[in-house]
């Protein structure tokens, strides 16, 4: 049988004894999308950075098509196919928003026309082409966070994690991002997204993973996950009726 | 991106360039050559110094180091070993890029005001080591063979700056490379996700600083036939070095080039006129930083030159920045 796509194995993260993220396993297919929620602080992000390597795992291990990346630093694993998004996000301020996806571009187009050339196709993509020459810093909250997915997809990977690029968006501009989502996984990407919102995270995902105080509470498709006792208690508390 | 040979920056450059060649022909005051010269040698110093303070985001309070190394390893292979002028020179450059592979290693994986304090710390040490060594000659210094000839001197510096300035800018400003410094400067976090290698970008960065910087101490060396570890080893050096590239605009290598220029006359004119006002040199030249800090942190050029040249062309309006314009 071929190795997972992704494949987490009893990985933990503990900070001064604290386990953000306790004993978590799971597997993802190839052109999937899984879902990761939680309540907050729930070790969503950190499980988040310990698979695109800002943090090494305390505990266990991270399997990218078959090869072991844990503890790898982020610009090894984005070599290897890996980008994210980062949830409060990061554009280069001072610089504007084409050479933003420029700099993401030179990973697989080293010459410098080459990589404009990408750019603007992602440009294009995102939707940011007609404010390439803007400071990333003068972009609004929605444009900053298309940004971040424009920088990620620069990289041309395989496999994209998104922390949660929705979250503090007006509905049209939910839908349109959702959009890209699914056009991205029509195209064949893998993602591992991360949102709050679950109307939007019920409604794309194939699968579900739930957090609760760093250990893996429910795995499953969305509506087994919605009717799963333990998550309406991690979200609703004890008591609900 | 323009092509190479139609951009218009290069142009300019190359005309500024020819013109400055020119010089010595026209003026044949040695007071005034030497001068020109020693404005070279501090558009070169405040360039370079660039390459990590605006386009990377580490201010290297130990610049000095680099040209110091240079003028002491061109001193010292040029009267110890009868090394020829240029080999020395050449030399200087490649014990000043080891010295900044050793140095970078551990500090540029510090954050900014750490490394200041470090590259300070480890500057200070150098001219400690060379005040206390017995074949740097100590307190007492090197002696160069004296080659009066402020024609010669007049053209090594131009050339060597104006070599560096145009490798400089090749790399920052039209290759990948510089994109990639400025990335870590805006975000080393959001760099590392891009597939940058932030540090060893940063050393790269540094060696690429220290290598012109030492052969502009060679040169300098072999010029003022005198070195010792208060003249080349001095923080002073780097001091100068940062008021002329905040003053003139960072991040840019035009800033610093009329920054050099600005102070550098500003200094010679003082001096020349009003030296008996000595201590007021420093007082105002801490105010002009000061001021400049605050109230025009892109420098003159961003202040004056940039705003004159945008003012044509407007750009399609956009929103103002709410509060992301003053991060940036």
């Amino acid at each position: 049988m071929a190795e997972p796509f992704l494949k987490v194995q009893g990985v933990s993260k503990i900070f001064g004894g604290l386990a953000a993220v306790n004993d978590v396993s799971f597997e993802m297919e190839a052109g999937q999308i899984l879902g990761l929620i939680g309540p907050n602080g729930a070790g969503k992000t950190t499980l988040f950075n310990v698979i695109s390597g800002y943090y090494t795992p305390s505990h266990g291990k991270v399997f990218f098509k078959g090869r072991d990346v844990s503890g790898k630093p982020p610009y090894a694993l984005a070599a290897l196919g890996i980008g994210r998004t980062f949830q409060v996000v990061k554009p280069f301020g001072g610089l504007s928003v084409l050479e933003n996806i420029i700099i993401a571009s030179f990973l697989k187009h080293p010459r410098r026309h080459h990589a404009e050339e990408a750019a603007w196709g992602v440009l294009e993509f995102t939707g940011l082409a007609d404010r390439a020459h803007i400071p990333a810093a003068s972009l609004t909250l929605a444009g900053r966070k298309r940004l971040e997915i424009g920088k990620a997809l620069a990289l041309e990977p395989s496999f994209l994690l998104l922390d949660e690029v929705v979250a503090g968006l007006n509905p049209t501009e939910t839908d349109r991002t959702i959009e890209v989502i699914l056009k991205l996984k029509s195209q064949g990407m893998t993602l591992l997204v991360v949102e709050h919102i679950m109307r939007v995270i019920m409604g794309i995902s194939d699968r579900l993973l739930v957090l609760n105080f760093g250990q893996m509470i429910a795995e499953g498709s969305p509506a087994e996950v919605a009717a799963n006792p333990s998550v309406i208690q991690a979200y609703l508390g004890e008591d609900h009726e | 991106m323009t092509p190479l040979l139609k951009d218009r920056r290069l142009i300019v450059a190359i005309i500024v360039f020819l013109v400055f060649l020119c010089i010595p022909a026209v003026v044949h005051d040695t007071f005034a050559l030497r001068m020109c010269t020693e404005a070279f040698m501090w558009i070169g110093l405040a360039v370079t110094l660039d390459v990590m303070a605006g386009y990377t985001g580490y201010l290297n309070f130990g610049h000095q180091a680099f040209f110091g190394i240079g003028a002491y390893t061109t001193a010292l292979l040029m009267m110890k070993a009868h090394w020829p002028f240029p080999l020395a020179v050449a030399a200087g450059g490649v014990v000043a890029s080891v010295a900044a592979l050793v140095i970078g290693i551990p500090t540029l994986r510090l954050r900014g005001s750490y490394f200041a304090i470090a590259v300070w710390a480890l500057a200070r040490a150098i001219q400690q080591f060379a005040l206390i060594a017995t074949f740097t000659g100590g307190p007492d210094g090197t002696r160069l063979t004296a080659f009066l000839d402020p024609q010669f001197f007049f053209y090594v510096m131009l050339g060597i700056v104006g070599a560096s300035f145009f490798c400089l800018w090749f790399l920052l400003e039209r290759a990948p490379f510089g994109l990639k410094l400025k990335a870590i400067r805006e975000d080393q976090e959001s760099a590392k996700a891009l597939g940058l290698n932030p540090t060893r970008l940063k050393i790269q960065a540094f060696i690429i600083s220290a290598i012109p910087t030492a052969l502009i101490g060679g040169v300098f060396a072999y010029w003022v036939t005198f070195i010792d570890p208060g003249s080349t080893l001095s923080d002073l050096i780097s001091d100068q070095a940062i008021v002329m590239v905040v003053f003139g605009g960072m991040g840019t290598l035009i800033g610093p080039v009329i920054g050099a220029i600005l102070i550098f006359s500003f200094k010679t004119l003082f001096w020349a006129y009003l030296s008996q006002y000595e201590v007021l040199y420093i007082i105002i030249l801490g105010a002009v930083i000061a001021g400049s800090v605050v109230f025009m942190p892109d420098g003159v050029l961003g202040k004056f030159i940039r705003k004159a040249v945008r003012r044509s062309p407007k750009p399609e309006s956009l929103p103002p920045p709410a509060t992301a314009g003053k991060e940036a």
